[in-house]
């Protein structure tokens, strides 16, 4: 099966950073997931969004990488934010515990709305 | 893509539960500080974050990772470390079953009659053909995420543990910080990755590397240790030592 490489892209609304994510979220996604959080993890942004809409695979080491990413987060006093989830996600991000500290929107506008 | 029914990797995971239980696990072994317990992960964890990762180069066997991986489901319970018992799923490693682990002290300290000291468990949250992970419940030492998987790497297959861990509560940090825990560990990962590489001929020399993902203590979590699965089994250990030394387990 062919498989899609993660390709990010990060950009500003305000106090928070905006990182599109498509592609495959599995253990090759860790330099770009992590080069994408560095550039989005400006001083004055207090929350960054991980946008899955164009998200169509993730395994377990693909979480572990998102955990990593909450940790960071958290120990810069950032929150993250998902947005573009689609039910399957959701149940992911709920046994792994994910959505236990990350905020999750339906969509970029609603979490813009209630984090600008 | 979020309007996608049915994603690739929908039937790898596990679906979301309320409480663990032990209808689908098979007889044997203390069976405590499983059923009723909440999953955790390192998110829900006390102590400092660590990714730890352990590998073995099975150089020169011919299995590529998708067979390593069928052979280590298979047998998982036979590549851990003496005095350590995994009493598995019934059908097998796939995802949403749960385990019993029956697991030695540090250092691999048992109790009189070879009896484990810590009674705990896992619930498979991922399995596909080259990886399956792992999850703790409550009580457990470590709130983790553990993958176990093969990959192809310079003409060899390599086989993989990654631990993404924070002790659960202040108890067990307290012995990873004496470093105890850390080498116990250590110790049973590579020890595992050393039977399997026996399994298939090789006389594999197990390697690691850690990294400190977040120094921080999550005192929130420091209630966790309520749940700690090695005080909860010294309470029923005495019974479970008499049981073993008259041949009743």
């Amino acid at each position: 099966m062919a498989t899609k490489a993660l390709e990010t892209s990060v950009r500003r609304a305000g106090v928070v950073s905006v990182i599109s994510l498509e592609g495959e979220i599995d253990g090759f996604a860790e330099e770009a997931l992590n080069h994408a959080y560095t550039a989005a993890a400006a001083p004055d942004v207090t929350a960054v969004l991980l946008k899955f809409d164009r998200v169509d695979y993730i395994n377990s080491t693909g979480i572990a990488l998102i955990v990593g990413l909450l940790a960071q987060a958290r120990k810069s006093g950032r929150r993250l934010l998902t947005s573009g989830l689609s039910q399957h996600y959701r149940e992911i991000f709920q046994i792994t515990r994910l959505s236990d500290f990350m905020q999750i929107y339906p969509d970029e506008a609603t979490a813009l709305a209630q984090n600008a | 893509m979020s309007d996608n029914p049915a994603p690739r990797d929908a039937g790898n995971w596990a679906r979301p539960v309320d409480k663990l239980d032990l209808s689908g696990v098979q007889a044997g072994g203390m069976r405590l500080n499983v059923a009723g317990r909440h999953l955790t992960g390192p998110i829900r964890g006390f102590g400092q974050m660590w990714q730890k990762t352990y590998w073995v180069r099975l150089s020169g066997a011919p299995a590529t990772p998708q067979e390593v991986i069928t052979v280590w489901k298979a047998e998982f319970p036979s590549f851990w470390p003496k005095g350590n018992r995994f009493y598995g799923p019934l059908t097998g490693i796939r995802p949403g079953e749960v385990a019993v682990l029956n697991l030695a002290g540090p250092g691999g300290v048992t109790a009189p009659g070879e009896t484990p000291v810590i009674a705990t468990g896992i619930m498979v949250i991922y399995a596909d053909d080259v990886s399956f992970s792992f999850m703790t419940p409550e009580g457990h030492i470590l709130a983790g995420l553990i993958t176990f998987s093969a990959f192809a790497e310079d003409g060899a297959t390599v086989a993989q543990v990654q631990a993404l861990i924070r002790t659960m509560d202040p108890l067990y940090e307290l012995s990873f910080r004496l470093g105890v825990g850390h080498r116990t560990e250590d110790d049973f990962w590579q020890a595992t990755l050393r039977n399997l590489a026996a399994r298939f001929n090789v006389a594999g020399q197990a390697q690691m590397r850690s990294a400190l993902v977040d120094p921080r203590l999550q005192w929130s979590e420091a209630k966790n240790v309520w749940h700690n699965a090695a005080i909860r089994t010294a309470f029923v250990l005495p019974g479970e030592i008499l049981k073993r030394l008259l041949g009743r387990s």
